[in-house]
């Protein structure tokens, strides 16, 4: 019961560490930067993972994993991220500015629940959204005053899952990811006297998002002779209209409200998502693997008209490789996995496209994990270093680092008994 | 397969480290400062200010027939010619009385020398006008009883005292602003602060030979009055354009000798008696300028008349000593409530330029202009306070000589205009504001302010500027 009641609270306490910290200038668009990593076994093969399959990490990259895990197994993961980014433009200033932080990023759970049946819930992030910039402007009226103003946003919207996943004929596995993706965008618009710095008016936004999202999953796996085993896997994700209700609320001077509405809902729409991946392993201990993932927002870029200028919606895709080295003990008649080393490479455009230019996303993983055999826990530290953005049309380049410890916990769960195999 | 009891300890420790990491952790950043977004922002999501700069002013000068110019602290004489208000000329009135102490004088001993009338040039003495020539000041004897009427306070500027023939003169030449100790002087008299007016020898000697008799008109000061009734001082016909503005510690003297082995000269001294009984007369001539026009009160009371400045030059004119007052109106100000993004009112200033070419060192504005409410019946309600203060406000005076398109008058008046925009009264468009000069500036200074209304050009006129705060409505 203990265990439940903590369980319940770090759920409820990590939706509040989410957000991330770290100033963000393009997740101002949009429902914010739409999170790429999964923050598991697959960070360190720079998240390529939808033909990856685990007995005991759960593989959120495809819903269809969880059926590999062990029989009565149950897991838990929990993804813990630092992250430093250095800024890189003309509109940065100073010239060159750093920051980081350190956020939750991922709690999951999951069990076999029958021989060919796997389950996992989780709550991972789904966007954020974190700016502040100010902007003057000519007060409307005058060719002469000018107000700043200055632009705050806030918030994440995350995604709380159920995947299931059933194995057939030993060689293939279905998997749905049922989500519910809710979140808050706190956005404001903060006007002030260029002379005093003083508030003269301020509008808040906040966005609340909510809808469900499915994800499908497939993967065929088998072996090819003696010591090469393949897995081939892919995903579909839903379209889905997210349902946006936006209370306004615009302060004066002296804080007194002077609006406070409800606006009409509204949707933003995510698009059809589609990935694909491939792996080959080689006497179960070296795997090379290789990702696609690809989003349609092309097809729903009228549905998103998103206040702003100079910046449009555009399919997002992104290709990773990876490459792992498993070091496994042979225990009794089981082989038992030690620890693993990770590399990947990823290169990926963005769904946002400014002053023509799509903003692309490349870098390097490298992973390093232990699987402890005196106690219940894995350990897993991955080192990422990546290029966001460009400084050609006057954009922001951001080259971060980041550091990813994800934590495992297993355990064969208390079954008085009873076994399925 | 073993069955683990790991669950309960292993758990705990990992859900209470991750926290603690967390929560220790999470306060370790710092943001950059990002120049970034402003072309990616509609600007009108959110609320927004803007400025209404173009409201109708309606201007008027309001006349009131006189002002209360008794007991100021100063004899304010003097004349000008002015390219707006035309000549104004300004006399003063007093009474003087015997000294309480008289002293003995011995005839074997005692000769009477002279008499005259002692005024004080003090540094920081108002004054308006041309200091740079010599100025005639004459002494007049008032020619009758000079008493309060039934139900009369105080003296006005309008009310003038019948005068008997002229008791002195002198030219003097006074530099205000020149420090006269050290025995410096600031007058072109050499006699420190001090102007000297000799008056008529007769009377004198008349006064003296009284006191030496410890005649009743000299020890009863009733009878005093009702024989000499009083004084009054004024400048004398060549047009100096200067006004000035003694000190009411002013006497009428007479110099007499003791003679002895040495012979020392001493004085008796007819100081002011009452000093609030002492007035300034002001006689305005407007002829041969617009403000001739000026609509004048025709009865007693009446309340003040407005005129508008299209009837008077298109200017208007603040000169309270002469009862000189702007009143603005502003008929279409509650439209902008009416505007569809409008959600509130964030300030409201009014800005407030001289005509240019109107004011110069010589010819100086009113340092102050207080702001005040005002209605249909054109008189002062209650100053305007700017916005979280409740101070009144007296236009904080840029001054600018050399870009005179600079120099302005600014009131913070978004309380005003915040109950205008919703003012349901039907007189609504006759309540506005009235730019005065405040005390004791109003009835002891001559500067004036001359306003240009609208129909001049933008960079010179009289703008109310409002800022409202705009949401565009959303659908």
């Amino acid at each position: 019961m203990k265990a439940l009641i903590l369980l319940s609270l770090l759920t409820v306490t990590s939706l509040g560490v989410m957000a991330q910290n770290n100033f963000s200038p393009y997740s101002q668009m949009g429902i914010g930067d739409v999170e790429d990593g999964f923050y598991n076994r697959t960070t360190g093969l720079g998240n390529t993972g939808i033909a990856y399959r685990s007995n005991r990490f759960l593989i959120n990259n495809n819903p269809a994993a969880f059926s590999g895990l062990a029989n009565q197994y149950f897991t838990m993961e929990t993804g813990i991220r630092g992250s430093f980014i250095q800024y890189a433009g003309t509109p940065v200033t100073p010239a060159s500015t750093q920051s980081g932080d350190i956020t939750f990023r991922r709690l999951a759970m999951g069990i076999k629940a029958a021989k060919n049946w796997g389950t996992s819930i989780g709550l991972v992030p789904f966007s954020t959204q974190n700016y502040e910039f100010n902007v003057p402007y000519y007060v409307q009226g005058s060719s002469s005053e000018v107000a700043n103003h200055y632009y705050q946003g806030h918030g994440s919207v995350n995604k709380a899952y159920w995947a299931n996943a059933y194995e057939f004929f030993h060689h293939i596995s279905l998997g749905v990811d049922a989500g519910y993706i809710f979140g808050q965008l706190n956005q404001k618009d903060i006007l002030q006297n260029s002379n005093t710095g003083a508030s003269e008016t301020s509008t808040t936004n906040d966005v609340n998002l909510q809808n469900l999202y499915m994800t499908y999953g497939m993967q065929v796996y088998g072996n090819l002779g003696k010591h090469w085993s393949y897995i081939i896997g892919g995903t579909y994700s839903q379209r889905a209209d997210l349902l946006a209700s936006t209370t306004k609320q615009v302060l004066g001077s002296d804080s007194s409200i002077l609006q406070n509405e409800q606006l009409s809902e509204g949707y933003l729409t995510l698009p059809n998502s589609y990935g694909a991946g491939i792996s080959i392993t080689h006497n179960d201990k070296y795997t090379w693997l290789a990702d696609y993932r690809y989003q349609d927002w092309n097809s729903v870029q009228r549905k998103n008209s998103y206040p702003g200028q100079d910046y449009s919606i555009a399919s997002s895709e992104r290709g990773s490789f990876g490459f792992e080295i498993s070091k496994k003990r042979n225990f009794y008649n089981s082989k038992v996995e030690l620890s693993y080393f990770q590399t990947g490479v990823y290169y990926g455009n963005s769904y946002l496209q400014i002053n023509g230019k799509q903003i692309s996303d490349m870098g390097v993983t490298v992973g390093f994990g232990i699987n402890s055999l005196k106690s219940p826990l894995a350990y897993s530290v991955v080192f990422q270093y990546g290029i966001k953005g460009t400084t050609n049309n006057n954009l922001i380049r951001e080259n971060y680092a980041n550091i990813t410890f994800v934590i495992n916990y297993g355990s064969i769960w208390y079954t008085k008994g009873k076994k399925f195999d | 397969m073993t069955k683990h009891k790991y669950l309960r300890k292993e758990l705990l420790f990992l859900l209470s480290s991750s926290l603690l990491a967390l929560f220790l952790l999470i306060g370790c950043q710092k943001q950059p400062d990002l120049l970034f977004g402003s072309t990616y922002t509609d600007v009108n999501t959110g609320a927004n200010v803007v400025l209404v700069d173009t409201s109708t002013i309606l201007m008027s000068t309001v006349l009131v027939d006189s002002t209360a110019t008794s007991g100021t602290g100063y004899l304010m004489v003097g004349a000008y010619n002015d390219d707006y208000l035309g000549r104004v000329t300004t006399r003063a009135y007093m009474q003087v009385v015997p000294p309480s102490s008289l002293p003995t004088l011995d005839p074997r001993a005692d000769n009477y020398d002279s008499i005259g009338m002692i005024l004080f040039a003090r540094t920081g003495n108002p004054y308006y006008g041309d200091t740079t020539v010599y100025q005639t000041y004459v002494v007049n004897q008032i020619d009758s009883l000079y008493q309060f009427g039934n139900n009369q306070f105080a003296w006005w500027s309008n009310r003038s005292q019948p005068l008997g023939p002229d008791l002195g003169s002198a030219s003097v030449r006074i530099e205000p602003n020149r420090p006269s100790t050290g025995g410096i002087s600031n007058t072109s008299q050499g006699t420190g602060d001090t102007v000297r007016i000799p008056m008529d020898p007769a009377l004198g000697q008349q006064l003296y030979t009284m006191i030496y008799n410890k005649s009743d008109t000299i020890t009863n000061n009733t009878i005093f009055q009702n024989w000499f009734h009083g004084l009054c001082l004024s400048s004398g016909p060549n047009i100096a354009n200067l006004i000035y503005g003694f000190k009411d510690s002013a006497v009428m003297r007479i110099y007499y000798r003791e003679n002895g082995v040495v012979s020392i000269g001493k004085y008796i001294d007819f100081a002011l008696g009452n000093k609030s009984f002492q007035y300034n007369n002001l006689r305005p001539d407007y002829t041969g300028k617009p403000l001739n026009n000026i609509i004048r009160p025709t009865q007693n009371p009446q309340p003040p008349p407005a005129t508008l400045s299209t009837a008077i030059g298109h200017v208007g004119y603040v000169q309270t000593i002469g009862g000189l007052n702007v009143k603005l109106t502003f008929p279409n100000i509650s439209s902008i409530a009416l505007r569809q993004d409008y959600i509130g009112l964030l300030r409201a200033t009014l800005v407030v330029k001289p005509v240019p070419g109107s004011f110069s060192t010589i010819w100086r504005l009113p340092p102050q202009v207080g702001i005040y409410t005002t209605d249909q019946n054109n008189l002062l309600i209650a100053p305007v306070a700017a916005l979280g203060t409740a101070g009144a406000q007296t236009g904080n005076l840029t001054l600018d000589y050399f870009h005179p398109l600079n120099t302005e008058y600014i009131y913070d008046v978004t309380n005003f205009v915040k109950f205008q925009l919703t003012n349901p009264s039907p007189i609504a468009t006759q309540t506005g504001l009235m730019l005065t000069i405040p005390s004791p500036a109003n009835t002891a200074a001559f500067n004036r302010l001359i306003i240009a209304d609208q129909s001049y050009p933008i960079d010179q006129r009289i703008t109310l500027n409002v800022y409202y705060i705009s949401l565009y409505p959303h659908q």
